[in-house]
């Protein structure tokens, strides 16, 4: 590609200038997804829209290998989910939603991508969907809700094994909007504590406000 | 220990297949963590196969799913339920009100008065027909057990097609008896003695109320039993089962005969 200037970071993952600004793509087979640019195979990954792309290119890296075995948790419209896919091309990509509007849109992706696995189905309730799901490599969570870090625990339990990482994405007026975040953030690190080894936290600014994000690695 | 797989019943080390995938992805809630991996049992039944029929299957309920999710036919019936009953007590009172007018001057507005009445009326046929042909075609098995208004009745105290498949046949049984209920636990709660209603609205149906008093609490489990059966066929897979209607028949056969 022309303007190119970028290195692939991780499998697919390229970061570099292109119009004289600092990038994020994934190199994909695929057509565009959320109206996304294409230029020649990369789609381009908008931080804005992803919390997993502010991250990336924000040069934090939390690593997906291509054959992992990932559980999304709150998938929506597919927009992450759809650049995970690219990464770990030659992995499984099972992703949970309970909202049907968004999941209609995701279902399109799901239909043209081989390793997405959709589940219509309440991150809440892993029993419901405990045998479909393998044990798996990664937990990815983006749900903003007042009980995530049980959900997140608990999706863990049932198909965490040791050494499986997770990502979970706060924010902490979703949690308690009356008290200070800084004092949820801290609760939340804090139970995760007691299940996982907490391996990177930070925010996602300037692309979302009033969060945080969580890497950590599950004790089992 | 037993564990159940999308693709099957698994049973200390053996698989039964599911003769039906769907149903059996649809229906693999474990209350506890299975303690081996889904998949690799999977690889020892599809092989290379395994990911692909997965996909597959999970793509088909997936998608019935949010198609019945987004239409909410469900919520189409209670609403026309209760627009009914709302126009049903309207037209109660205004017949009242017409009864008033009419002792004091039997004129051309009474007339009037009762031939929008009439109007009301007729238009309350046209929302029984319109529950009558969405509940056949959204709950094609309760429909058949309990008929087409019963059954609107239930979906609308249930609040959703998919509450009504989670009931289990006890709650199913005693729909629309909630207020007796409740008074008759307060009673015995406060020492004193009452009967507890066996049925709610399913006691409307003939197959109930016509059957010996001593006999209608059998009845009403057995039809309820059902009743839960069908709404959860209704619900994930929405085929219509002829056998559980049938059975229904039979039983009251038998139970009138002696
Ligand atoms: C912020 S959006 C996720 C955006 C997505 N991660 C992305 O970047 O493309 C959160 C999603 O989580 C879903 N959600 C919230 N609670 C859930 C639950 N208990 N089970 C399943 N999905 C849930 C919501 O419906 C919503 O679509």
């Amino acid at each position: 590609m022309r303007d190119f200037q970028g290195t692939e970071i991780m499998h697919n993952l390229f970061i570099g200038s292109y119009d004289g600004k600092k990038r994020l793509f994934t190199k994909s087979g695929y057509p565009p997804h959320y109206g996304e640019r294409k230029i020649g195979d990369l789609r381009e990954w908008m931080p804005q829209r992803s919390k997993l792309g502010a991250l990336f290119l924000k040069g934090k890296i939390v690593r997906f290998e291509r054959d992992m075995k990932v559980l999304y948790l709150g998938c929506a419209s597919g927009t992450t989910a759809s650049h995970l896919s690219d990464i770990i091309d030659r992995g499984i990509l099972y992703c949970v939603e309970y909202s049907a509007k968004p999941f209609q849109k995701f279902l399109k992706l799901a239909m043209e991508r081989k390793n997405i696995i959709p589940i219509f189905g309440d991150a809440s309730k892993p029993e419901n969907y405990s045998g479909i799901v393998e044990k798996v490599d990664f937990i990815y969570q983006d749900i903003a809700q007042r009980n995530q870090v049980e959900i997140f625990v608990r999706n863990f339990e049932f198909f965490g094994r040791q050494g499986s990482e997770g990502l979970i994405f706060v924010k902490a007026r979703s949690i308690d909007s009356a008290r200070d975040p800084e004092e949820v953030y801290s609760d939340v690190i804090e139970k995760l504590e007691s299940h996982f080894k907490i391996l990177n936290t930070g925010d996602l600014l300037p692309y979302h406000k009033d969060h945080i994000y969580i890497h950590s690695r599950w004790r089992g | 220990m037993r564990y159940k797989l999308w693709f099957g019943e698994y049973d200390d080390g053996s698989v039964r297949i599911s003769d039906n995938l769907k149903k059996s992805f649809l229906n693999c809630f474990n209350s506890e963590p299975i303690p081996f991996s889904v998949s690799e049992v999977g690889k020892k039944t599809f092989g290379d196969e395994y990911y692909s029929i997965l996909r597959k299957v999970a793509i088909e309920v997936a998608r019935e799913l949010v198609e019945r999710e987004l239409k909410r036919e469900d919520r189409y019936v209670i609403a026309l339920v209760r627009a009914l009953d709302e126009i049903n007590s309207s037209v109660n009172l205004l017949e009242e009100k017409l009864e008033e007018i009419r002792e004091v001057r039997d004129g051309r507005l009474a007339s009037e008065f009762e031939r929008r009445i009439a109007i009301l009326k007729s238009f309350r046929g046209e929302i029984e027909r319109e529950i009558e042909e969405v509940m056949r075609k959204i709950a094609p098995n309760v429909s058949e057990i309990v008929g087409e208004k019963l059954g609107a009745r239930l979906l609308e105290r249930a609040g959703s097609l998919k509450k009504l498949a989670e009931f289990p046949a006890s709650t199913i049984q005693v729909i629309g008896a909630e207020k007796s209920l409740f008074k008759a636990l307060s009673r015995l709660k406060r020492g004193k003695r009452a009967r507890t209603p066996k049925h709610g609205i399913i006691f409307q149906h003939p197959f109930i109320k016509t059957l010996p008093r001593r006999k209608r609490g059998k009845m009403a489990r057995f039809m309820a039993g059902k009743i839960s059966i069908g709404a959860r066929i209704d619900y994930f897979r929405g085929e219509i089962n002829e056998k559980l209607s049938e059975e229904v028949r039979l039983k009251y056969e038998r139970l009138s005969r002696n």
